[in-house]
């Protein structure tokens, strides 16, 4: 079994790779480390640099578990794409990060970590930045 | 000062508040497509070309050839920073640019780019100014023999020096100039091939044709091109080179902006070959070849101010022989013919106003370019978020609607759509938009001199070989045409030059 | 949609580090690989079939202008009527394409070949002809949001909330453009 955890290089990210790898040691699971960026844009800012995903993998190694980096990419729904992946690897727990949004923006932007909250078929540890 | 008077005078026009904005606007088009990914500067100026009606002709080029030289400083931001060239001319800049942006140096590699770029295209500007009057001045002797052979030998040019196939190049060329004769046949006055359709008697319009060949055409080749996934955003600080970087480029910059210059004039030549060949020369004259690759400024410093000298340089031919050197030049020589300007030899003196406006509007452009990719060069990187499913649509809006705004007629936007399609189906076939639109444009002015040197002559096809000029570039134009044929076989013995190939490779996809 | 399947594909190549190594930062290419890279990115070339299609259309088109045009007349050399050049040019371009029948029978490494991706650029002809259709008889305004919806949210994977929000946005704004301040006359419908 495993543990899935979305990434993005951003405060809110980095707390849920940390809470992800501290579940990971605890149930001593594989942690998979998901970034995945969109299509259609030359640069996008969820999306994490080479850099980005050797530190975060480096920060689990050194915290003695296993863990495996997965960069993939989606066209509109990142949802359905994460949710892909997590049941594409019969994962135990989704780590998702939350961030801060007013009620305006969430309703013009929607909010994917509540559409994962909402579709995952496995259960779900939401994190906020600290 | 009988030579400065008029160059003077059209620094005049380029203070005239109106050309000053419309100026910074062709730049900062220019500047944002070449930034951007799918349009390139052809298919941008040719969407624009409804917009060149209202204004005056001065005003228009100046605006248009903005946006030829901008998208060559925009081209280079992507090089260097995501490894993706945004135009061919920047294809080498990917080399060394990307490997000093990994290292740090994205700064010092776009800092050196703009100022090479400046210079480069300042140097060329001032050549321009001396040597076009001096061309204009001797092809003003030239008859109709003189035409039929130039015009012939700038087809055959940009049809074998673009990428793909040179066979399919000459067809699309043939295809140009078979639409170039529909309508009433100015010699006789029968109508050919216009079905007794009155619409088809005064010909087909190039604005339909550029805006869908080249607009159209490459805004649904997009649509299928465009799913490529984001990569992370660099980071660009403190973008002025240090004081050692630009002693290392300066070399590099004098000897690209040269190269670029002369490789410039050449029909068919511009700023993808003047890149290349510069880049070749600076690894060639280097004390230490193995840098290159490994980021070595001069391999920026010396192809950025190459292609910007070049794309400069390659409007003497357009403004003072009226035979466009590229199929960008070939859509300003049809803006130029829309608004009633024939450019050749004697616009230089028919015309002072709009030759040394649009020459002195370049200086001005630099200015504003350097400005932009200097101090303002992040927000430019910012706009590289935009995602290009946003932008279809406006592209796409664009052109629709300024298409009717031409004539007020829905015809006209019916042909720029079945343009499009035939634009995009012949990138998907192999054929080049470019040949087609530039042999359709020199297609009248070829036909007619070529009819009236047969008069001349009478009827004698040897008898261009009896006058000087008309015989070096009927000469000329065999070689070219017979070159492709002895290099194929060269080849076969040896590989050919490997930046060239990549840039082939580049050129196809964004032509 | 086929796309999706496409995409699929991408997924898969994850980044395996299970030891302690880390991934290492993306190697700096030499210009042959980099060469080789685009080599492999690039579409696939369209192949022979549509060599040979695409080749017999120009022979078609050069052999209907070559008796077109000694239907218009050709004339002589020192007194060339209408038909001459036409002709020439239709002959030249019939030569060619049967060199290229010829030189490309294999293939070559131009043109591409259609995907299922192709279906885009066909669905976004559709809808400029849609609209070239529409525009006169209700305006430009509900064709366009037609056009950018359409664009953004099925042929360019926008979700349809920002698709909707961005292509209002985008129309109002050329409203304001070509009407309010150009003063055209497109048709429109308010």
């Amino acid at each position: 079994m495993s543990i899935i955890v979305g990434y993005v290089p951003s405060s809110v990210g980095e707390a849920a790779v940390a809470a992800a790898i501290s579940e990971a040691k605890l149930r001593d699971e594989t942690l998979l480390i998901v970034n995945s960026s969109r299509e259609g844009s030359l640069v996008d800012k969820n999306t994490a640099s080479e850099e980005d995903l050797a530190r975060v993998l480096d920060s689990a190694l050194k915290a003695g578990i296993e863990a495996k980096v997965i960069e993939s990419t989606y066209r509109d729904d990142l949802t359905e794409e994460f949710l892909g992946l997590a049941d594409e690897h019969q994962v135990s727990l989704i780590v998702i990060g939350l961030r801060q949004r007013s009620q305006v923006g969430k309703f013009i932007m929607g909010s994917q970590a509540q559409r994962i909250l909402l579709q995952a078929e496995h259960p779900v540890l939401a994190v906020k930045a600290s | 000062m009988e030579f400065f008077g008029p160059v003077l005078d059209g620094f005049n026009v380029v203070l005239d508040p109106t050309n000053l904005l419309y100026c910074l606007l062709g730049v900062a088009v220019g500047m944002l497509i070449g930034v951007l990914p799918g349009l390139g500067p052809a298919a941008t100026i040719a969407i624009l070309l409804p917009m060149t009606y209202g204004v005056e002709p001065v005003t228009a080029i100046i605006m248009l050839a903005g946006i030829f030289y901008g998208a060559q400083y925009g081209g280079t931001i992507t090089s260097v920073l995501l490894r993706l060239p945004g135009e061919a001319s920047s294809v080498v800049t990917v080399f060394d640019g990307y490997v000093m942006a990994k290292q740090g140096r994205a700064g010092a590699a776009l800092g050196i780019a703009a100022i090479g770029s400046f210079i480069g295209a300042t140097i060329s500007i001032i050549g321009l100014t001396f040597l076009a009057p001096l061309v204009a001045r001797f092809a003003l002797d030239f008859g109709p023999p003189e035409y039929t052979a130039l015009a012939m030998l700038g087809i055959l040019l940009v049809a074998t020096i673009s990428g793909g196939t040179k066979i399919k190049a000459i067809i699309a060329a043939a295809v140009g100039l078979f639409l170039a004769t529909i309508g009433r046949d100015g010699f006789t006055g029968a109508e050919r091939f216009t079905f007794g359709n009155l619409s088809l008697a005064d010909g087909i319009d190039f604005v339909p044709i550029a805006m869908g060949l080249f607009g159209v055409g490459e805004i649904l080749y997009n649509l299928e091109e465009r799913h490529r996934a984001a990569t992370a955003p660099v980071k660009v600080s403190n973008v002025w080179p240090k004081g050692k970087d630009i002693k290392e480029a300066s070399g590099a910059i004098g000897r690209g902006s040269v190269l670029g210059f002369f490789l410039g004039i050449l029909p068919g030549g511009g700023a993808t070959i003047a890149s290349l060949a510069s880049y070749a020369t600076e690894k060639k004259t280097a004390k230490d070849p193995s840098r290159f690759g490994k980021g070595a400024i001069e391999g920026v410093a010396g192809p950025e101010s190459a292609n910007n000298a070049a794309a400069t340089s390659s409007f003497i031919p357009l403004l003072t022989l009226g035979i466009p050197a590229n199929a960008t030049m070939a859509i300003i020589f049809g803006a130029l013919l829309i608004q009633g300007v024939t450019p050749g030899p004697q616009l230089i003196n028919n015309d002072p106003q709009l030759f040394w406006g649009v020459v002195n509007s370049m200086y001005i452009g630099n200015i504003l370019l350097l400005i932009m990719s200097i101090p303002l060069i992040g927000i430019f990187v910012r706009i590289l978020r935009v995602r290009a499913a946003i932008l279809a649509p406006i592209t796409a809006l664009i052109t629709m609607l300024g298409a009717y705004t031409i004539r007020n007629s829905m015809f006209d936007v019916l042909l720029v759509v079945f343009f499009g399609a035939i634009g995009y189906l012949m990138k998907k076939f192999g054929f080049e938009p470019g040949p087609l639109v530039l042999a359709f444009v020199l297609g009248s002015l070829l036909e007619s001199n070529l009819r009236r040197s047969l008069l001349v002559l009478e009827g004698d096809p040897m008898g261009f070989f009896t006058r000087p000029i008309s015989a070096t570039l009927l000469v000329l134009f065999i070689v070219v045409a017979v070159w492709p044929i002895v290099k194929g076989v060269i080849d076969k013995r040896k590989n050919s030059s490997l930046a060239a190939s990549v840039a082939e490779e580049k050129l196809k996809e964004n032509a | 949609m086929d796309a999706k399947h496409a995409r699929h594909s991408a997924e898969d190549k994850a980044v395996e580090a299970k030891t302690d190594q880390s991934i290492e930062p993306e190697e700096a290419l030499t210009p042959e690989e980099l060469a080789a890279q685009w080599e492999a990115e690039s579409p696939e070339p369209a192949g022979p079939i549509a060599n040979l299609v695409s080749s017999l259309v120009v022979l078609g088109l050069g052999i209907v202008g070559m008796v077109l045009s000694v239907g218009l007349g050709l004339g002589s050399p020192a007194e060339p009527a209408a038909g001459m050049w036409p002709f020439i040019i239709s002959l030249i371009a019939s030569v060619m394409a049967i060199a290229q029948i010829i030189v490309g029978r294999r293939g070559g490494k131009d043109g591409e070949k259609f995907s299922a991706l192709s279906w885009y650029a066909a669905i976004g002809f559709g809808t400029l002809l849609l609209m070239v259709v529409l525009m006169p008889l209700i305006g430009f305004e509900i064709p366009s949001l037609l056009l950018c919806f359409v664009w953004m949210r099925w042929l360019g994977g926008e979700r349809w909330r920002s698709a909707t929000i961005y292509s209002i946005l985008i129309v109002l704004a050329f409203y304001a453009i070509f009407i309010a301040a150009l003063g055209t006359t497109i048709p429109r419908l308010f």
